[in-house]
């Protein structure tokens, strides 16, 4: 009797472990991925965890400083295949939206803005139409 | 506390001393939480003193070593503070080495930085063995910029995840004013325009970082610091960034999203403050390296 209590809490264990591992979002396997993405020219500086964790997340928002005279290049990879069901938004300091990576209902892999207005700025990321809720982005700057 | 208030109001009347307690120690915790979101918030905004680093190399100066950290001063950081603010000048110094392609200097920076990491038992994140191969040959520059954000990327994010940002806002600020220190430098010698400008916006990102050294200011050696940073930050004071809105328009070319805009900024800095800027972070930098 004790070994079957035994046997049926390893595999309960076993079960939960596992669902649990697979709800995990590796945002460094997609920042990896991500990087490939980045063109020639730019050099990486940050990269960004998108973790929507299941979906409860809807936002995820990050600030930066952006130099002027810089461009900035930001490239998206997620667990939905590319960039899908992820959208990347860039807004001023003013909360006013400067560039987004959703346009005419395609996902783009990403955008680079050409800043000539050193400043704080906010990186936002959003999911629409996503099954995952993962992924990672990453930036790089060219001057 | 609202929340708080909430809770203790509309629970029942009739709960116990343990109950009230949790619901206390619950609320203390979602504060500590948000706290921690936001200086993580901040410390990733600091921008990588890379970007400082490209600059000085576009101006078109010559490298310059004597600018740089001595190596022969690494026996001589001793506590976590002195470590850590120096693994941040080494790391600027390496990323400005690794940009001018000199390799003996990439490697000399690179043991230090893997020592001081080692003694802050972060050195499991730095990639010693694949940096080394990188910089032993050249013409790998990208690559080796790449690898080493990477790292230093992994070192923060395990900073924060074990509730040390006090460590990760120390290499952010060595790293930083010995960004700042070589641009001055530089400066000094080429009265360059775009440096000048580049030396001005560096009051932003000074803000960011007293911001998040106050939140540790009951340790060991931050005081003095927060103190020297402040003397700075009422130089800066004078320095102004005026930003013109303008329109943004975004075209794609070739399945690209290029997003271009007319909002400028122009920084408005006098020389004499430059000079001021240029004394007074030589001072703080001598103090950090000594």
């Amino acid at each position: 009797m004790k070994n079957i209590v035994f046997v049926s809490l390893i595999a309960v264990f076993s079960v939960l472990f596992s669902s649990t591992a697979s709800a995990q979002c590796d945002s460094e396997l997609y920042s990896n991925k991500a990087l490939k993405a980045l063109q020639p020219g730019f050099t990486f500086v940050k990269s960004y965890k998108i973790d929507g964790k299941n979906g409860v997340r809807k936002n995820i928002e990050y600030t930066c400083v952006f130099s002027k005279d810089t461009s900035y290049m930001i490239r998206m990879e997620g667990k939905d295949g590319g960039p899908n069901g992820i959208i990347a938004v860039l807004y001023d300091a003013n909360r006013q939206e400067l560039a987004t990576s959703y346009v005419n209902n395609r996902f783009f892999p990403g955008w680079t803005y050409k800043c000539k207005a050193t400043g704080i700025y906010y990186l936002n990321f959003t999911f629409k139409e996503s099954q995952a809720y993962c992924g990672a982005a990453v930036l790089g700057f060219r001057r | 506390m609202f929340i708080l208030a909430l809770l203790l109001g509309c629970g029942n009347n009739n709960a116990s001393t343990e109950e009230v307690s949790e619901q206390v120690t619950e609320e203390t915790a979602t504060t500590a939480q948000v706290s921690d979101d936001i200086i993580s918030d901040i410390l990733q905004a600091i921008p990588s003193p890379l970007e400082i680093s490209f600059l000085i190399k576009e101006v078109g100066t010559k490298y310059n070593s004597t600018n740089l950290n001595s190596v022969d001063l690494l026996s001589h950081y001793n506590t976590s503070y002195q470590q850590a603010l120096n693994l941040g000048t080494y790391a600027t110094d390496l990323g400005y080495a690794n940009l001018y392609g000199k390799n003996q200097d990439v490697l000399s920076f690179l043991n230090c930085v893997k020592k001081l990491a080692d003694n802050l038992n972060i050195g499991q994140f730095f990639d010693y063995e694949t940096i080394r191969q990188l910089a032993s040959n050249s013409g790998n520059v990208d690559a080796l910029l790449q690898l080493t954000q990477q790292n230093f990327e992994k070192i923060n994010y395990h900073l924060r995840e074990k509730k040390q940002e006090n460590l990760s806002i120390l290499i952010l600020t060595g790293g930083w004013v010995e960004a700042i220190y070589l641009t001055s430098l530089v400066h000094q010698e080429t009265k360059n325009k775009q440096l000048k400008e580049k030396i001005g916006e560096q009051k932003l990102v000074l803000d960011q970082i007293l911001m998040v050294l106050e939140i540790y200011k009951t340790k060991p050696n931050f005081s003095t610091l927060i103190g020297d940073l402040k003397e700075l930050q009422k130089v800066y004071s004078a320095v102004e960034m005026k930003t013109t809105i303008g329109k943004t328009r975004t075209v794609e070319k070739n399945g690209e999203l290029i997003v271009e805009t007319e909002t400028q900024t122009v920084v408005n800095i006098s020389d004499a403050d430059v000079e001021k800027i240029t004394s007074l972070v030589k001072s703080i930098r001598n103090k950090i390296v000594k």
